[in-house]
């Protein structure tokens, strides 16, 4: 089976573009560009150490979500009402109902697709043709969501969702996202900082009733991102970063009840007035708290006359 | 200005009860209470989530391994399949013993809690009683969150049998085999109680009603007649005390269509994954939407169908907000809750007060029962295909549910509580 990696300039973004637009917009907000500038391709391709092509790509993203705009004759330039505190739009890959990544995604959540698929089945599934197959097996691929196995399979790799991912996931983001902030030359984007806390606090203001869990997790999601983006080392960023997308997937929303979601924004809030404040150390520790906090405490099964059945890593459903 | 009267919730380990208290602790909250939570063990956190404080007591022994629940599966599932009758030795004595136990080894701890937390009242949603309760010093509140057959009657069916009203010679059959088999338990309980310093219970009764407010969640339409009726003085019917637990977003079926279906057999029923399994593999061949409660579990399943959405945990009264049929285990909290959305219930009882609630829900025409495991993909088929005929069954909910809605039992009950908070304490204790 031949793959071919490269996307149709007209498909949804790889999430590798999406985070290359990311990196080009944190640019932008470093040097303190405003509506109008140009975005010359050479000189971000070198600034984020990649080809011309992705950047490209990139900035076709930008354009489309309105921040940049291009011409044939001056390429790329910000968009006249460009807003440096505007967040970069749009799920990660195949988040759309119509996206077939997306729905192999969904559909493996919810144990409709096993642990092994083909690209023969999923044609058979989807009634798509190869080529729309392929490019979203490769998608998938690229992501690490899906690996080749001997033949003509692909494995699932575990999502962080997963009834037994859940703990590692935990585990993971208690070790790393606390040390990413107290680290000697972690650096807050306060253009993304203020924009985050607009918008979780506009989140705050909305009744019970329109408190939408997706809606939390993309304001949960853009926080950690931060400081996901913050940390000076370029590995605990980028391994962060990828995790935290893995929280993105079609199928992922996790429920937490209104008032926790409330409960979480205020967590987040206080965290950021400390990294605002400078005082990283003390915002650590609040973010190790937090993450605590809203470790999914539910037992796994419980019964009259019998002991609750604890999550795993939760040694007597406590937060150790 | 006054401290905010402190509210002390103590539910029993399980969903049921535990977020049955939420919902009430919410209602005391808007009023200016002190809600606070004593934890059950393995439930730290789940009040926490909610914003109210817990006070964990402390585990007498590790909780159980994998393993542990692994062999309780086994132990306890092919007796879920029996009688009631024929449960009373294999599951329903044994889980007694657990559950004195349990209060036994809790006491200490429990009593010493009260002495430090002085709360002004203590709501007890449980089926057996701690002495410490009685003696804190303050009112106490019973909240009868399972089925009303807790608070036995000569002229309802006994508690677990599953009996139809009326059936006499079926009562005295189940109640002589029922107290001789709960009779070691219930002899070590009484000892336990009059060491305490409380008196004892008459044979088979583990819990006692509150000499001051008991609430009882079953709703008019499911209710019996009494040969003796309840104190209104003492008993309040609170009509359901259903939880708003915000908005919920349908997943995606794929191009699968029909009325939606929400299936819970809570988590002890999510252990059976073969009979889930089975299950769904009739779903997929109707033309409905089913939402399936599959607990821990949900990494077991393979070839789900595309009608059929799973996971671990749904806000359960968000989703029978939209749901045309409830399938479940009989649990009564759920129970209340599809009767105030309106939804009828397929009832495939397991244990416990489902076995009285699926027998109540038919006798009312509320909803249908099915045994949990001895069906075929035919019964089961035509069975729901049945419900959604049910013209008059759909009315009669609907305009239940209308009662139900107009009378919110969460704030009923945070009233009564608040009012009996604010009384004179009692002079014992």
């Amino acid at each position: 089976m031949e793959l071919n990696a490269t996307p149709s300039r007209n498909g949804r973004p790889r999430a590798s573009h999406r985070e290359l637009a990311q990196r080009i917009l944190d640019h932008v907000r470093e040097r303190g560009l405003g509506p109008g500038a140009r975005l010359p391709e050479q000189a971000l391709a070198r600034a984020c150490k990649v080809s011309r092509t992705p950047v490209r790509a990139a900035l076709d993203l930008l354009v489309d979500q309105g921040f940049a705009q291009h011409e044939a004759a001056s390429g790329y330039r910000l968009s006249p009402d460009f807003l440096p505190t505007s967040p970069l739009a749009g799920p990660p890959p195949g988040a759309s109902d119509a996206d077939l990544a997306g729905r192999i995604l969904r559909d493996r959540a919810a144990r409709r697709l096993d642990d092994s698929v083909s690209v023969g089945a999923l044609m058979r599934r989807y009634g798509c043709a190869r080529s729309a197959v392929t490019k979203a097996v490769a998608r998938l691929a690229e992501d690490g969501l899906l690996v080749r196995a001997p033949g003509q399979a692909w494995v699932f790799t575990s999502l962080p969702h997963a009834p037994a991912s859940q703990a590692d996931s935990h585990e993971f983001r208690l070790l790393l996202e606390p040390q990413a902030l107290s680290a000697p030359g972690f650096r807050l984007d306060p253009d993304r900082a203020a924009g985050s806390r607009a918008a979780m606090t506009a989140f705050l203001n909305r009744p019970d009733e329109g408190l939408d869990p997706k809606d939390f997790q993309a304001l949960d999601t853009e926080f950690h991102g931060l400081i996901a983006r913050g940390a000076a080392n370029r590995f605990v960023a980028e391994t962060l970063a990828q995790h935290l997308r893995m929280h993105e997937l079609p199928g992922a929303t996790r429920w937490v009840n209104p008032v926790r979601q409330r409960q979480a924004m205020l967590e987040h809030i206080g965290i950021l007035d400390q990294m605002e404040a400078g005082r990283f150390d003390v915002a650590a520790d609040l973010l190790r708290v937090h993450l605590r906090l809203s470790q999914d405490s539910r037992p796994r099964a419980a019964s009259r006359g019998a002991p609750p059945l604890p999550k795993p890593g939760m040694a007597g459903g406590s937060d150790g | 200005m006054a401290d905010a009267p402190v509210i002390a919730f103590f539910p029993e380990a399980g969903f049921g009860a535990a977020l049955t208290c939420v919902g009430i602790a919410n209602a005391l909250r808007t009023r200016g209470a002190r809600p606070v939570f004593i934890c059950p063990p393995g439930f730290n956190g789940i009040f926490a989530d909610y914003g109210f404080q817990e006070y964990c007591l402390p585990l007498g022994a590790p909780l159980p391994a994998d393993e542990d629940w692994r062999a309780f599966g086994r132990r306890h599932l092919p007796h879920l399949n029996l009688s009631p009758i024929d449960q009373i030795e294999t599951y329903v004595a044994p889980t007694w013993e657990a559950i004195v136990e349990t209060a036994i080894g809790a006491e200490a701890p429990l009593a010493a809690l009260l002495t430090r937390l002085r709360p002004d009242t203590v709501v007890l949603d449980n089926v057996v009683m701690f002495p410490a309760i009685a003696r804190a010093g303050c009112p106490w509140v019973r909240i009868v969150s399972g089925a009303e057959t807790e608070i036995p009657d000569d002229a309802i069916p006994p508690h677990c049998s599953g009996l139809a009203t009326g059936d006499r010679e079926g009562r005295a059959a189940f109640i002589s085999r029922y107290l001789k088999a709960i009779a070691p338990a219930h002899g070590r309980y009484s000892r336990f109680r009059a060491a305490a310093g409380l008196a004892p219970l008459p044979p088979g009764q583990f819990l006692e009603t509150s000499p001051d407010l008991n609430l009882l969640l079953t709703p008019s339409v499911l209710r019996h007649d009494r040969a003796r009726p309840l104190d209104p003085g003492r008993f309040t019917h609170l009509e359901g005390a259903v939880r708003h637990e915000g908005p919920f977003d349908l997943p995606s079926f794929g191009n699968r269509q029909g009325p939606l279906i929400y299936v819970s057999f809570g988590s002890l029923g999510a252990l059976d994954v073969a009979l889930m399994q089975r299950m769904i593999a009739v779903f997929g061949k109707m033309r409905a939407r089913f939402i399936v409660h599959v607990g821990a579990w949900r990494d077991a399943y393979r070839g789900v169908p595309d009608n059929v959405h799973l996971d671990g945990w749904y806000p359960q009264p968000s989703v029978l907000a939209m749901a045309d049929l409830f399938i479940h285990h009989g649990g009564n909290s759920g129970l209340c809750e599809a009767l105030y959305h309106g939804v009828p219930s397929l009832i495939l009882p397991h244990g416990w007060d489902g076995h009285d609630n699926a027998t109540r829900a038919v006798e009312t025409g509320t909803g249908r029962k099915l045994h949990r495991a001895d069906w075929t993909e035919e019964m089961l088929i035509t069975t729901i295909r049945e419900m959604f005929g049910d013209r008059a069954m759909r009315e009669r909910l609907a305009s239940n549910a209308t009662v139900m809605q107009a009378r919110s039992g969460a704030d009923l009950a945070a009233d009564r509580i608040l009012a009996l908070a604010s009384g004179p304490r009692p002079s014992g204790g």
